[in-house]
């Protein structure tokens, strides 16, 4: 049973990582085989399916899928570049922590994709190039997914299984994102200085916009500002009320259908649901493995190697996972290593969670190394090449990377002061 | 049927393509290879598509802030493109024999405005538009009054 867990474990990555096959169809396959071929019981397949997991991210994209159709994403954008006169200098700086804000309470895909279109038309009426905008886009999408618990599929799977509140987040990864923001907004001004130059009628055209054209649904909007505060509020208030992720979710979607009186059907329907099923699969992969016993000799063999030093581990965690993020997709990665964490937590004395912060900070942050480190990343270059703007691997990495490394060296001196 | 069709190469340019269908004041044009065979259609409608950026399609509501320029830029952008990348490849044809009533079922159930028409090797031989139907309707209609 070892080998065959071992096996079927390792082709399914094999086909996720090289997309031979749709990730969703490997991971379900291999997920079918394991129980299939006896290697766990469907009961034990199931019980490993983190269903809060899935009810938040079920709840947040039917949310969001139909907030968006308000045009109040939009409408925002627009608004920052007014108020910032058209100087496509602070235009790039408010845009970029709006990126972050959104990233943090929608996923980062939703938001790259609700702001391109924005950030060619700016771009367009200002007559400068898109291309900074873009990069600062991709980077700060993925800061922003790493401040909070909803912002970056890794930090939900993390936050369900290691039970961290929405606060938690705040506490623990929020400050030490909004340093890494900081310092790669201003660094990224630095470099794409000589970009920012536009003209007086230029200007003037950014100045006649009236964001609130934007809006294709006012009522809609009111709701969903209702609907995304009630989720907001849930996620603060978890230490009051215990509710979890999933309900607090999933409510808010489902107070959103009432107060819109929208059909469901075609709003369900944009459910991701080829995401959802990857998750499902996912999590039997990893519950075959674990079931085995290869989670907890791996745990072991690492405590045996570095030892119970938790600086030393946190540490490893960080970069490697940065490292892994970088070139494959973090959501499976994270899976994996989520029991892998569990099993040394409980082995050694770790302070506070640092490893589980180390695995945020390391999978959210080292996406963004790379084109491909997140799909965020793939999504922006793929707009951007549509309208001739070509995003080379070598030359967004260029750019990305020193920057990457600034992030996770900051990172690591605030888990250095913070925690030990 | 009309014998003299408007047709144009997979690699013509948008640029071409645009010069002829104002020359022969058409909106459609059908895409045939070097043996004649029809490959695709191409109407005002598909190059229209191709100049509105996909962000634009996407986000319609934005299309109200873009800069007055887009227009000229993106025509200048794609005035090379080759008719191949913008044409529609799912043809429906029709044969020189068919009934009237199959070649107007097609129209309909497609909601397509124009049909060539091949022989039995697929090679283009004529083509049916709008005005063709309207003529046999009339055609039909005059029958009933004499």
């Amino acid at each position: 049973m070892f080998t065959t867990a071992l096996i079927l474990f390792g082709l399914s990555f094999l086909f996720i990582i090289t997309e031979k096959v749709h990730r969703t169809v490997a991971a379900l396959t291999g997920a079918a085989l394991m129980v299939l071929l006896g290697v766990i019981s469907q009961d034990r397949a199931l019980e490993g399916v983190d269903f809060n997991t899935i009810g938040l991210l079920i709840g947040m994209m039917v949310l969001v899928g139909i907030a968006k159709h308000s045009g109040m994403f939009q409408a925002m954008a627009l608004y920052i570049v007014k108020k910032a006169r058209g100087n496509p200098m602070a235009v790039y700086i408010l845009l970029g922590l709006l990126v972050m804000i959104f990233s943090a309470l929608l996923d980062n895909v939703t938001t790259v994709l609700l702001l391109v279109p924005v950030i060619m038309v700016i771009t367009n009426n200002l007559n400068v190039s898109p291309y900074p905008y873009l990069v600062s886009t991709i980077l700060l999408s993925n800061i922003g997914g790493a401040m909070t618990l909803i912002g970056d599929p890794p930090n939900i799977l993390i936050g369900s299984a290691a039970h961290l509140s929405f606060n938690d987040f705040l506490i623990h990864l929020l400050p030490v994102c909004v340093i890494i923001a900081v310092v790669t907004i201003f660094g990224l001004v630095l470099v794409y200085k000589k970009d920012f130059v536009t003209t007086k009628e230029a200007r003037a055209s950014v100045l006649k916009f009236s964001p609130r054209e934007a809006i294709t649904d006012m009522p809609l909007l009111k709701h969903s500002l209702i609907a995304i505060g009630v989720v907001i509020v849930g996620f603060l208030t978890h230490d009051l009320t215990g509710l979890d992720g999933a309900t607090i979710a999933l409510s808010g979607a489902a107070l959103l259908l009432v107060l819109s009186l929208r059909d469901p059907e075609d709003h369900l329907k944009d459910v991701e649901w080829p995401t959802i099923f990857f998750f499902v699969g996912l999590f039997i992969l990893v519950t075959g493995i674990e079931e085995v016993g290869i989670i907890d000799g791996i745990a072991h063999y690492i405590l045996q190697k570095i030892g119970s030093d938790g600086f030393m581990l946190a540490q490893v965690i960080l970069w490697g996972s940065a490292f892994m993020s970088a070139i494959v997709d973090n959501i499976p990665f994270v899976t994996a290593m989520i029991p892998l964490i569990t099993e040394i937590n409980a082995a050694g004395n770790m302070p506070e969670n640092v490893l589980w912060w180390s695995l945020a900070l390391g999978a959210d942050i080292g996406g963004n190394a790379t084109l491909v480190g997140a799909s965020a990343n793939v999504i922006v270059a793929g707009l951007a090449k549509k309208e001739n703007q070509h995003m080379s691997f070598l030359g967004y990495m260029k750019v990305a990377l020193p920057f990457t490394m600034v992030a996770l060296v900051i990172s690591s001196i605030y888990i250095a002061i913070r925690y030990f | 049927m009309q014998r003299k069709v408007t047709a144009v190469h997979p690699d013509d340019t948008v640029e071409e393509v645009v010069k002829l269908m104002l020359e022969k004041k058409t909106n459609g044009t059908v895409v045939v290879d070097d043996e004649n065979n029809v490959v695709g259609i191409l109407s005002s409608w598909d190059i229209v598509q191709h100049i509105v950026p996909d962000y634009l399609e996407t986000d319609s509501n934005l299309a109200a802030f873009e800069a007055a320029d887009v227009f000229c830029k993106r025509t200048k952008e794609v005035a090379q493109d080759p008719v191949s990348l913008m044409m529609t490849t799912k043809v429906r044809t029709a044969k020189e024999d068919d009934t009237l009533i199959h070649a107007l079922t097609l129209l309909a159930k497609f909601h397509i405005r124009q049909l060539p028409v091949v022989d039995e090797h697929n090679h283009l031989i004529g083509y049916i538009n709008r005005t063709d139907i309207k003529r046999a309707v009339g055609d039909v209609l005059r029958e009933d009054t004499h």
